[in-house]
């Protein structure tokens, strides 16, 4: 197939959430998100987004079809759920990291947090951006 | 077959991109809509605006629905009383350290003022973080630097010498890298846990380099204040000795809290300058005691004032104090050591890990206290009288060379005598009675404080007491020269009782308050160096500047072991803290200093500890079993009729009213309303206990502009305030920081603020205010010193109590805090404080004692654990001796707290915690879902934890029933919800993006459709 911008906007979107989704696990295992756990919604949104974007290209290089277009929508979709969750989960650790609990180590601990959050919001944004545009050239009909 | 290209999808991507930003916008707008629940208040707070709201339909007339009355009738009076305030602490707080006769300036000097150091210009007002100043602009009462205050009072200021500052400030600006950008602070700042102090001011050469003849105006300008700083600041830390101070910089520094070679520079070369007709005189800008025997020793230095951190109106005290428009009548409120390292505290201060840490269960570090009682003057005044007779192998140890200005010192523009006439004792009262003459010797008016001092009876080996104790203390009225006044101070007996933990009690434990046989001299001084050789030259001792003559003496011919055995509340007082004591956990470990061998027994630094399993199965803060609990079934839910409006005022918890009340609330308000309690206690529907804010201090009530909440409508409200009133943006985190407080030895000081915050209270309609730090200066490391008083437990109390009772008297709930030992902010979290059950009783505890015995109606406790156990789980301190002993029935909130675990929710309402500092939705979902056994079902089979609920919130409710929170509430007063504008807008979004989604989406179909076609 002959790839489209959309192809490679929708790797960078998938690399993106593989890293969010990478940093929020570690995240989880810092010293002060720790007792936390791992909240499901954020992994599962997020794994599920990867599958589907390598799904997707993989689909889309078939040629056109109404609902592998369509798998282009979900991940962005899936990605924001996890990013605001990812956020619910945070929020009031970053507020005490960030006023009462201000030190060294856990401002490293919450750099984790920060970059899965981002992660998954560059993510959804390439995401959606990347669902303009087709991820294969199409085909000339003979 | 048709023939595509890329081009030939027409629409087709667009609409599909489309769709897909519109199904983002949707689940955006759907997954933050539990977001907003969860965080719904914390939004209000920041955006203003109100989710539920309090309706009272039968208003009746004001009068009744409002109990308390501003004294102002304006905004504008009570700013304007609010800047009055902050000057006068700042008048009476400021401490005159030495004065060669340079002050008071004359008229003609305050016209020639050359402010050196970037301190001058850029001066620490208030806290780093915590208590930090909030600077008002465009109000009646804007506040004000030094520059300003100088300028505003007509003094003349040396005009070269702001550019030349200003054009150093990339040498003294610090930034501080965070997420969302660099904070930067012009003024000093205190270390982090874990860094160091860099000294920024700038070095001679610097200052030549920005402007090579920046001392020509020095000799127009020839009175020099010199300002040095040292930051306060929450969440930080001081470390003693060189280990404390950046060591890249090598300017000669040996403590953080002593001079660099670059502000010795700077001394001297205003020294150097103010030639034969000029001063230097030294501001003291910090809140932490500094090592300044070098700086007293310069004799090029005129004169030295210790300022602390004056806030948004104190310069205007400093600079009356700087022309003599103000006498300056502060005392010390700390010891101020040579080197401030040597102290026995300090040999344990510091961050102690554990060998065997668990982050996961908040297990970090210990501290053991191993000074015993022995901290701030009680240590170098006691060792002084030891070596002074002979006893107690004080070894080869020579005060001058350990302090520089004793606690309680302050100098005065005029000179006073004080005479102790008489001293009574009254142990069926428990009083102390002095009467004190105090007369006026000098040659203008001014103020003195009275310190009134007691040394115990000491028995070589027998339980541990001070050489010189303060009893009580007041501050004089204004004396004219030549003027005397007599004046009675009637002294809380309990504060000369000593705790030993091996005496017998009323129960026949151990552990008593008890007053042991022997004589028990009173004395004032002007300083506790001054009491102390009083009592000495009446034993007998030669010493220097003693006078027995203001002694007075009272007998004790056995040992009392009733007197004291109960507290005011009619309960037996035994041994609580054994286990704050590390020997209980790990025998054999410390020793404890002791005045009957200060050698033999000086601390040694406790590191290097291991926790055993007994001790990690208490450290995993996992300690009561949830369903264990046992008791009669508890009533929830009942239809009685009865709202907390109809409690107002009421006083008396036997009231039956009060169980009927609260048998309306439900298990889930209970477990809800305890689990999140923070930034303020939310409404209750069921009793319809409306939402009380909290509010962080000391510094003044300033999470909130006056304005926020602000009752802007209802014309029955007094304190109605204008929509364009130009003060609503007035936030009153303005005044002196709490150790100039603490150095005003005035209680009415103390009290007038509690007044002033109760009024703003009312105005600003915020209840609760964390407002009274009453935590001791163990060292003068603890960088969070600036929010405490005093190195002093009587000091401490005194002006706590008289700051709450001012509150109370407008319904302003004050809360003490942080209950207790929250001495250090390294590893605040997880720390475990040791210590032994004397020093715990008569140190730290004693602030608060008598606090809570007056009728605190809140108190906020601490981060760090009581011995091993997490402070809120903690049976001795919360349950027995707060809630039993002191008979404290106010409600209680945790400190910000956030991980569950620490925040240890079911032994903290077991032991009378009221709530938790988190937040989240009104709902049992989610707070079950922040404490995993916080569920009905669990709580459901405990009737113990359904009664400890019902208590704490009992206690909650009692308290706001006798606050200001209750003004504007009827019997009729129903809770409505409020849909907010940012309600309509997630809805609106939701809506809007669902339908466009679905539009898009055809659309998309459709495109695809039309071409096949």
């Amino acid at each position: 197939m002959k790839k489209s911008a959309g192809f490679f906007m929708t790797i960078l979107s998938a690399i993106a959430a593989v890293v969010g989704v990478v940093a929020y696990i570690m995240n989880t295992r810092t010293n002060y998100f720790i007792n936390l756990g791992v909240n499901t919604v954020v992994v599962v949104c997020a794994v599920a987004a990867i599958v589907i974007q390598v799904v997707y290209l993989i689909a889309s290089g078939k040629g056109h079809n109404l609902f592998v277009d369509l798998l282009a929508v979900l991940p962005p979709v899936l990605l924001i759920v996890a990013a605001i969750t990812l956020v619910s989960t945070r929020i009031n650790g970053i507020a005490a990291i960030m006023t009462f609990e201000n030190n060294a180590q856990n401002m490293a601990d919450l750099t984790s947090a920060i970059v899965g959050i981002a992660g998954c919001v560059v993510a959804a944004l390439i995401g959606v951006i990347a669902s303009f545009f087709d991820a294969a050239k199409a085909k000339e009909a003979k | 077959m048709s023939k595509s290209t890329k081009s030939g999808r027409g629409a087709q991507p667009v609409w599909r991109g489309l769709t897909t930003v519109c199904a983002v916008i949707l689940a955006a707008a759907l997954s933050a809509q539990p977001l907003v629940n969860t965080f719904r208040t914390d939004i209000d707070k920041f955006l203003g605006t109100q989710s539920t709201q309090i309706v009272t339909d039968d208003a009746g007339d004001a009068e009744n629905l409002y109990t308390y009355t501003s004294d102002y009738s304006s905004t504008k009076e009570l700013v304007t009383a609010i800047a009055d305030l902050g000057e006068r602490v700042s008048e009476e707080g400021t401490v005159l350290l030495k004065n060669n006769g340079a002050l008071p300036l004359t008229a003609d000097e305050t016209k020639k003022v050359s402010l050196l150091g970037f301190s001058s210009y850029y001066p620490v007002r208030g806290g780093i973080m915590g208590s930090s100043l909030t600077e008002n602009v465009g109000t009646d009462a804007d506040t004000v630097d030094l520059v300003q205050a100088l300028t505003a009072r007509g003094f003349g200021l040396n005009p070269d010498l702001q550019p030349l500052y200003q054009s150093l400030e990339a040498v003294f600006t610090t930034e501080v890298q965070s997420w969302g950008g660099t904070i930067t602070y012009k003024t000093i700042t205190a270390p982090s846990v874990g860094g160091v102090f860099s000294s920024k001011e700038p070095s001679q050469a610097q200052m030549d380099g920005a402007n090579a003849n920046w001392k020509s105006g020095l000799s127009d300008y020839n009175v020099m204040v010199v300002t040095l700083a040292r930051a306060g600041s929450e969440n930080g830390t001081y470390m003693p000795g060189t280990a404390g101070v950046d060591p890249s910089q090598n300017l000669n520094q040996r403590d953080p809290l002593g001079l660099s070679d670059d502000e010795r520079d700077l001394i001297q070369a205003a020294v150097d300058a103010k030639g034969s007709n000029g001063k230097v005189i030294v501001l003291i800008n910090s809140s932490s005691a500094m090592e300044l025997q070098e700086v007293q020793d310069n004799e090029g230095v005129d004169a030295i004032l210790q300022i602390g951190l004056p806030g948004g109106y104190g310069f205007y005290g400093v600079a009356d104090i700087l022309s003599g428009a103000a006498n300056p009548s502060g005392h010390l409120s700390d010891t101020y050591a040579v080197t401030i390292a040597d102290s026995p505290a300090a040999q344990n201060f510091g961050n102690f890990e554990w060998t065997n840490p668990d982050p996961s269960i908040t297990v970090n570090s210990e501290i053991v206290q191993a000074e015993g009682i022995y901290i701030g003057y009680k240590y170098y005044e006691t060792r002084y009288a030891d070596v002074v007779l002979g006893q107690g192998n004080a070894g080869n140890w020579n005060y001058a060379d350990e302090v520089t200005y004793p606690f309680g010192y302050g100098l005065s523009y005029t000179t006073f005598e004080q005479k102790l006439n008489s001293v009574q004792v009254d142990l069926t009262a428990k009083t102390v009675t002095a009467n004190v003459t105090v007369k006026n010797t000098g040659s203008v008016a001014g103020k003195d404080a009275i310190q009134l001092y007691v040394s115990l009876p000491y028995i070589q080996g027998g339980v541990e007491k001070a050489a010189i104790q303060l009893l009580d203390f007041a501050k004089t009225d204004e004396l004219q020269p030549g003027e005397s006044k007599d004046y009675t101070l009637v002294a809380d007996a309990q504060n000369m009782t000593s705790w030993d933990s091996d005496a017998n009690n009323a129960v026949g434990t151990k552990g008593n308050f008890i007053l042991d046989p022997g004589t028990y001299y009173f004395t004032v001084g002007a300083d506790a160096h001054e009491a102390v050789n009083n009592v000495l030259a009446a034993q007998g001792a030669t010493v220097d500047g003693g006078s027995a003559d203001n002694t007075q003496t009272w007998e004790l011919a056995q040992r009392d072991e009733t007197t004291f055995a109960r507290s005011k509340a009619g309960v037996a007082v035994e041994n609580q803290l054994a286990d704050m004591d590390v020997n209980y956990w790990l025998p054999g470990t410390a020793s404890y200093l002791s005045r009957s061998d200060w050698e033999g027994t000086w601390p040694k630094t406790y590191s290097g500890l291991t926790a055993t399993a007994d001790m990690l199965a208490i450290m995993d803060n996992d300690i009561y079993e949830l369903g264990s609990g046992t008791g009669d079934p508890v009533t929830f839910g009942a239809a009685n009729g009865l709202t907390l409006a109809d409690l107002k005022g009421v006083t008396d918890l036997e009231d039956p009213r009060w169980s009927q009340l609260m048998d309306q609330i439900t298990l889930e308000e209970c477990m809800i309303r305890t689990g999140f309690g923070g930034t303020s206690t939310k409404a209750i529907e069921s009793i319809m206990s409306p939402e009380a804010i909290q509010n962080d201090g000391p510094n003044g009530i300033y999470s909130y502009p006056l304005g926020q909440y602000a009752n802007k409508t209802d014309d029955k409200d007094p304190c109605k305030v204008d929509a364009n009133d130009p003060n609503l943006g007035f936030t009153f985190g303005t005044m002196p920081n709490a150790t100039v407080i603490g150095q005003t030895f005035s209680k009415e000081l103390a009290r007038a603020f509690g007044e002033t915050a109760g009024n703003y209270s009312l105005w600003a309609n915020l209840t609760i205010y964390w407002g009274c730090g009453v935590n001791l200066h163990r060292v003068p490391y603890n960088s969070r010193n600036h929010e405490y008083y005093a190195e002093d437990s009587v000091l401490s109390a005194g002006l706590g109590n008289e700051f709450v009772q001012g509150g109370l008297k407008y319904g302003c709930l004050i809360a003490p805090k942080h209950l207790a030992f929250n001495d250090t902010e390294i590893n605040r979290s997880g720390v475990a404080t040791f210590m032994t059950e004397q020093q715990a009783r008569e140190n730290e505890l004693r602030c608060f004692q008598s606090i809570v015995e007056n009728g605190a109606l809140a108190l906020m406790t601490a981060y760090n654990r009581v011995g091993i156990t997490q402070d809120n789980a903690h049976t001795g301190l919360m349950m027995n001796i707060l809630r039993k002993e002191w008979g404290f029935k106010g409600l209680i909130s945790e400190d910000f707290i956030m991980d569950a675990n620490y925040t240890v929710l079911k032994e903290a309402v077991m032991n009378g915690v009221t709530m938790s500092c988190n937040t989240g939705d009104n709902s049992i979902a989610a707070v079950s879902e922040k404490y995993s056994y916080w569920t009905v079902e669990n709580v459901g089979k405990d009737p113990a934890m359904q009664a400890a609920l019902k208590q704490a919130m009992t206690w909650q409710n009692y308290a706001l029933a006798n606050s200001n929170a209750l003004d504007g509430l009827s019997s009729s007063s129903h809770l409505v919800s409020v849909r907010t504008w940012y309600d309509n807008a997630i809805t609106g979004l939701q809506i809007g993006s669902g339908v466009l989604t679905v539009l898009c989406a055809v659309a998309y179909v459709m495109s695809g459709k039309r071409k096949e076609n």
